[in-house]
């Protein structure tokens, strides 16, 4: 699947700058259905901007960005949803006053059928219904959905944010540090998570600081040093030595 | 937090958990202290138990309950108002001079009375939209914004007002005592709006994205909703309902005095607060209000039936606050 001519996503020497920083510096890439792309670097390297510029959080100064071969300009967040993007930022991707299924809902919410929904009543118990069954499907089991985030443990937050955009891409999850904070047998579930979305079909962008993690589960790792693309291989060519060598730029050094 | 509650599922029976669930549940405590302070101001008095005290009580009662529903949207969504009693007095006066050139004109009493409304409200929607510009273009904090409000509107009324309630309209007085039984018309109409906001802020859509970014105002972003957009309609929201009490307490004096609402701003937000609402947003139920504005109006009208100082209202009314906080504090599997 992965050879597919069409790349699901495509960036094109995207920049973007906040104030006199330079944040991404003419990033380029293509990313196609069914491949997990870990996507790592050190703190500033341009991660988080890139993603945001991806889901339409930030958009870029220049540079261009296509999905499945249209070039798209994202208004606001909604509009990457709206064309298969689902990010999972990093621990602020819940309300934790709400509860699971409101929070699987959230920005979809559908409503009763018959007069009630016209009037605007939504489906609470159908939606709270739903949202246990899609979460169980990508192999996440929580306790009652009627229970709020804030009385999750994190891992459980973790399962119910991931569950929630694999239910809801169409083409492209977008993960941030999702097993940052997680113990080993957690982690492992997301990793889980992250090979079944793949079978789904879906491209997954894959952020993680822990390199373990992202040898582990991607097909490609895109190395982001200072806003720029250093490194774009198959996962296979790299050791956790050389992958930590070309995130700090070390091994340039040695290298020459 | 869920590992507490797993442990007591596990080793306690149900009835434990239904015992934690009570005790837990602020509205059935303020429930009970609402029944309690009735039976305790009866007893004192029994007057306190009269069809025509009871008509007091639902009027004084409504002359609360639409700021402390404004109030409960815009703090549920992660704000505040201290707008909403200046925006009465500058919508009352507003009104007033509007309604009394109606009458000048020869206009019915009906007719009067509804431009009327629509005047106050169209001024309190207009100090609503400045909250809403300050807030989401200016960003200033809702604390600063609605304060900045709040200044303006007490000092405006009283400069257009010259301190003195503006308009005469025995006719609207008159009305206002009119209804079935003791449910006046005007108590009939503020029911009838808190009833419907209150549903619609927990079974619509509207309601569900106004608790999501009260919660956590990112993930409401990141799920599409149009966060400015409706903190915006929030705080004008709000500045209708102030402006509907403006028209309230004309009608039932019969003036728009710049005087009314000078302290109705911080009873509505103690409303809310004892009806178990969070004041960092996200949490909160348009029943506990309702019981907080329920208990706050009988207090101060038993006070008043006990021969108490109405000087001390404020105390009583600090001591209701107090407890309720400390009830939020002991509520279990509230907050991480």
């Amino acid at each position: 699947m992965s050879n597919e001519l069409q790349p699901i996503i495509e960036l094109r020497d995207i920049s973007k700058s906040y104030g006199s920083v330079k944040a991404l510096i003419d990033v380029s890439f293509k990313a196609y259905a069914g491949e997990v792309i870990g996507l790592v670097g050190d703190n500033g390297a341009g991660k988080s901007s890139l993603i945001k510029v991806i889901s339409g959080v930030h958009a870029q100064d220049s540079g261009h960005l296509f999905v499945d071969g249209i070039e798209r300009h994202w208004k606001s967040p909604h509009d990457s949803m709206e064309a298969g993007i689902e990010t999972l930022y990093q621990d602020s991707g819940l309300a934790p006053d709400l509860t699971i299924g409101a929070n699987i809902f959230l920005g979809r919410e559908r409503r009763r059928r018959g007069l009630l929904g016209r009037l605007g009543f939504l489906d609470q118990r159908g939606m709270e219904r739903e949202a246990l069954t899609e979460l169980e499907k990508v192999g996440i089991s929580v306790p009652a959905s009627k229970r709020t985030v804030s009385q999750l443990s994190g891992g459980q937050r973790q399962a119910v944010a991931i569950g929630r955009a694999v239910m809801w891409a169409k083409h492209v999850i977008i993960l941030d540090e999702p097993t940052n904070h997680l113990g080993a047998r957690q982690s492992q579930e997301v990793l889980k998570v992250i090979a079944a979305a793949r079978e789904q079909g879906l491209c997954v962008l894959f952020i993680s600081h822990t390199l373990p993690h992202v040898l582990e589960v991607s097909d490609r790792i895109i190395v982001l040093r200072l806003g720029r693309v250093v490194r774009d291989s198959p996962t296979a060519e790299y050791t956790v030595e050389s992958l930590l060598g070309t995130i700090t730029g070390l091994s340039e050094v040695t290298n020459n | 937090m869920s590992t507490s509650i797993d442990t007591l599922e596990s080793v306690g029976p149900s009835a434990l958990k239904r015992l934690q669930s009570i005790v837990g549940n602020q509205q059935f405590i303020l429930l009970l202290v609402l029944v309690a302070l009735v039976i305790f101001f009866g007893e004192r008095n029994s007057l306190f138990f009269t069809s025509s005290e009871f008509s007091n009580l639902l009027i004084d009662f409504s002359g609360l309950a639409l700021i402390a529903v404004a109030e409960t949207y815009v703090i549920i969504s992660g704000g505040i108002d201290l707008s909403v009693g200046s925006t009465q007095a500058i919508s009352g006066v507003g009104g007033g001079f509007a309604m009394q050139s109606l009458m000048n004109h020869h206009m019915s009493e009906t007719g009067v009375l509804l431009i009327g409304a629509v005047i106050c409200a169209g001024i309190g929607l207009v100090v609503g939209a400045v909250n809403a510009v300050l807030i989401t273009k200016a960003n200033l904090v809702p604390f600063v914004a609605t304060l900045v409000t709040l200044s303006a509107g007490a000092g405006m009324a009283l400069v257009f007002s010259r301190g003195a309630p503006i308009g005469q309209n025995p006719e609207a007085v008159a009305w206002s005592a009119t209804g079935i039984g003791p449910f006046t018309w005007l108590v009939i109409i503020v029911i009838s709006i808190t009833t419907i906001l209150g549903i619609t802020l927990h079974v619509s859509k509207y309601g569900r994205n106004n608790f999501a970014i009260g919660s956590n105002s990112f993930a409401a972003r990141a799920a599409g909703i149009n966060v400015k957009r409706h903190i915006a309609s929030v705080y004008m929201l709000s500045g209708i309902l102030a402006g509907l009490t403006g028209m309230f307490f004309y009608i039932r004096s019969g003036a728009g005095s710049p005087q009314v609402g000078a302290s109705s701003n911080l009873v509505a937000i103690a409303a809310v607060v004892i009806g178990g609402a969070s004041l960092t947003g996200g949490v909160g139920r348009i029943t506990g209000t309702l019981l907080g504005a329920g208990i706050l109006t009988i207090v101060t009208d038993g006070l008043i039936f006990i021969n108490v100082q109405p000087t001390w209202n404020q105390v009583v009314v600090a001591a209701f606050i107090a407890l309720a906080a400390v009830l939020q504090s002991i509520r279990p599997g509230l907050r991480s």
